[in-house]
């Protein structure tokens, strides 16, 4: 009986986060990941300034004219420089690979260093 | 005259080290530990009178000092900016070094003292040959001082004024405590370090070592985790940057020594029981050490750019040497105990309590790599290509988030773990009750909050985890039987639960907006009205205060401007917060004029109950002192 509450609360929790509708479009996606050029290291979806409304004013524009996102990137990097974009990860795949290569590393020397023969 | 006496007692000092490095007496090597601390307190003290009396024939005091400076930051300022702040970290390294010769230092030992005495020495030493606080002024700027001689018996300039302190550090008291106690966090993972080196060069190889090192890494550990906490605290409730961590290099470099210590914390105890992974807690003890140099190195040293530059300077390459030889003796050492590391016992099963640990210590371990390689990847990327990257929160969110929400999970069953492996289905019988519990009530807050996964399993996890363990421990707290190290992890870890609910309710549902508002008008926010009234100047000799009091029914709290005076830097703008255990409302005034403010206005959820979390795992340091 227990059993039986325990499993449906579960898929009633899991069920939840769907009935919200999928909060991060492709226009958060890209304001969450576009720096404020005058703000402290804020993006310009965080930011409340004057400044970063325009320029998701700009940003929701090219999102509802369907540029690519390799033209929005280039808008915005070659105005403001490649820092602009907090997200660099995205374009320079190695900065992902490299720490989970690292970790894998790391742990398989782990395993191997603490594991009985 | 200070500048002078203040050169001298710093040679005088570094002689005694000297001394101390070849000594061969345990009765001369207490005698000449007290000397050192007293050396060092007397230059603390020099320094600070030298703030208090205005003597601006001094550099440091001509460039971070100034007259009008409040006495409370004039204190701070001993600390406000680089060569000053490494008289403190001198002298708390001086502190721990009476500590260590106290209760960790071996009567048959030398080589320990020796360690302890060159890294004194070596940081003493940059106060005598690349930068001294005491340091007098031979060429005047136009404000505050240009050249300065590191001899004495110079004649030297006085400037008329001093240039003040950097306005960030002189907005609130909490300048007189965040550094000092995060530096005694940093300097005692020195005492791990040396520790663990002197017993294997001495070739103990007994438990003894991981004994005291875990017991000296308890305390720093718990002075870095409050040092953090309250460097988080700062920057929300006072400078009014809106957050608390923003993934800044600074703020990195003093999270990765915080998650050494931690995952070291944990793998010692598995030492300490089944002699498993010698040579894991040699490299962890030793690398706690080497992160916190590392860390000064590249944030101190100008390479990298970040919102706490305030003290750069000189000190790159003069680290990196210490940096290269400390390196060499950790490496060095352990070559020489290979032997002893391979008769590490193997681990026997990996779902049991010794498989927790390790699995916290893979995870931890891995967050460190994420966090390394996101802090030093823009110097190699500059380097490489001359063009600047930002790495923001994405990066860590995306790779760090994952391996801290499965720990999250894995502190869950750490109430009571298994010596043998875990019977998962067994253990949800046991908690069956809790578990529904737990699930109702995330059920109930998802549902109130926009709930993604991140959401659900942060939430379940916490709120499982903060109730399976306040159970146990208000149980055994009745019977008054709260003291040890266990009970000191099991509060750490309800409150690391707490704080992960705060934490996911801060990122996911908070959010803010600019608004324009003329004095005594009524704005609209979240179901809220907020009276702006009319804004008043306050003048203080070192800054002009712009107040605008806002009102929330009742109650009334200040949102202000603080323009410095002396400084080109610009001004520093304080919120005003109302607060509920659930959101902060934070107010900061971004633009005021005569007619109209532009202020920013920002819905903060579960801050209340971060600073609550964190209060609670710097707590876990009762049971420990109760039991010592």
């Amino acid at each position: 009986m227990n059993k039986v509450l325990t499993f449906t609360l579960l898929i009633l929790l899991l069920a939840i986060p769907l009935i919200n509708e999928d909060r991060d479009s492709r226009y958060e996606n890209w304001s969450k990941n576009i720096l404020c050029p005058v703000c402290q290291g804020e993006n310009i979806s965080d930011s409340p300034s004057e400044y970063a409304e325009d320029m998701r004013m700009i940003l929701r524009e090219q999102i509802d004219s369907g540029l690519s996102d390799e033209e929005i990137y280039n808008y915005w990097v070659v105005r403001y420089g490649e820092r602009i974009i907090t997200n660099p990860q995205r374009t320079n795949i190695e900065m992902i690979i490299l720490p989970i290569l690292l970790i894998s590393l790391f742990i398989l020397a782990f395993i191997r260093s603490t594991k009985n023969e | 005259m200070i500048s002078n006496i203040g050169i001298i007692v710093t040679w005088i000092s570094f002689l005694n080290l000297i001394f101390l490095f070849f000594t061969k007496s345990n009765f001369q090597i207490q005698r000449l530990a007290r000397i050192n601390l007293f050396f060092h307190f007397i230059l603390f003290c020099l320094l600070e009178i030298g703030l208090f009396i205005d003597d601006f024939s001094i550099s440091y005091i001509a460039n971070y000092s100034a007259s009008t400076t409040p006495p409370i930051y004039k204190f701070a300022s001993l600390w406000g900016s680089l060569d000053g702040s490494i008289l403190l970290w001198n002298f708390v390294l001086s502190i721990y070094f009476l500590i260590y010769i106290k209760y960790f230092h071996k009567k048959e030992f030398f080589v320990d003292v020796k360690i302890f005495s060159s890294i004194l020495a070596f940081f003493v030493g940059y106060t005598i040959f690349s930068s001294s606080p005491f340091a007098g002024c031979i060429e005047l700027a136009s404000i505050g001082c240009a050249n300065s001689t590191l001899l004495p018996f110079d004649n030297l300039l006085t400037s008329e004024f001093g240039r003040g302190p950097n306005p960030l550090l002189q907005n609130h008291p909490l300048m007189a405590i965040h550094p000092p106690i995060l530096y005694a966090g940093y300097i005692g993972l020195v005492m791990p370090f040396v520790i663990s080196t002197s017993h294997l060069i001495m070739k103990e190889t007994n438990n003894d070592w991981i004994k005291m090192a875990e017991k000296a890494t308890f305390f720093p550990w718990i002075f870095l985790t409050a040092g953090i906490s309250l460097g988080a605290a700062w920057s929300y409730e006072v400078l009014g940057w809106g957050g608390y961590w923003a993934w800044d290099p600074v703020e990195n470099v003093s999270f990765i020594p915080w998650l050494l210590a931690t995952a070291f914390l944990h793998s010692a105890k598995t030492q300490i029981r089944e002699s498993t992974l010698i040579n894991w807690n040699y490299s962890l003890s030793c690398l706690m050490f080497l992160s916190t140099i590392f860390g000064t190195f590249i944030t101190r040293s100008g390479v990298l750019i970040s919102v706490h530059a305030f003290s750069n300077g000189n000190i790159g390459t003069y680290l990196l040497i210490g940096l290269s030889a400390f390196t060499g003796l950790y490496l060095i050492v352990g070559a020489r105990n290979i032997e002893y590391f391979s008769s590490a016992k193997k681990l026997s099963n990996w779902f049991g309590r010794s498989g927790f640990f390790i699995a916290n210590n893979i995870i931890l371990f891995s967050a460190t790599i994420v966090v390394f390689v996101g802090t030093v990847y823009p110097i190699f990327y500059e380097t490489l290509y001359d063009r600047q990257l930002t790495i923001g929160r994405s990066f860590y969110d995306t790779l760090v988030g994952p391996l801290l929400l499965i720990l999250l999970l894995l502190i869950v069953f750490s109430e009571k773990l298994p010596n043998k492996n875990l019977n998962f289905a067994e253990w949800v019988k046991t908690n069956q009750i809790e578990i529904n519990i737990s699930l109702v009530i995330s059920i109930a807050i998802s549902l109130y909050y926009e709930a993604n996964y991140e959401f659900i399993f942060t939430i379940f996890a916490s709120i499982v985890l903060v109730i399976i363990l306040s159970k146990n421990l208000i149980s055994y707290f009745r019977k008054g039987r709260i003291s040890g190290s266990y009970w000191a992890g099991q509060i750490a870890h309800i409150g690391i639960g707490i704080f992960a609910i705060g934490l996911i309710l801060n990122v996911t549902q908070s959010y803010s907006k600019e608004i324009i508002a003329t004095p005594g008008s009524t704005i609209e926010f979240s179901g809220n009205n907020y009276i702006i009234n009319q804004p008043y100047q306050e003048s203080k000799e070192e800054k002009d205060v712009i107040n605008l009091p806002i009102s929330k029914s009742n109650k009334v709290k200040n949102a202000s401007l603080n323009i410095f005076k002396n400084s080109s830097q610009q001004a520093i703008s304080s919120p005003a917060i109302f607060r509920n255990i659930e959101s902060d409302t934070y107010i900061t005034i971004k633009v005021i004029d005569d007619e109209y403010f532009k202020l920013i206005i920002r819905k903060n959820y579960g801050i209340f109950i971060i600073w609550l979390g964190l209060a609670l795992t710097i707590f876990s340091i009762y049971p420990r002192i109760k039991n010592e």
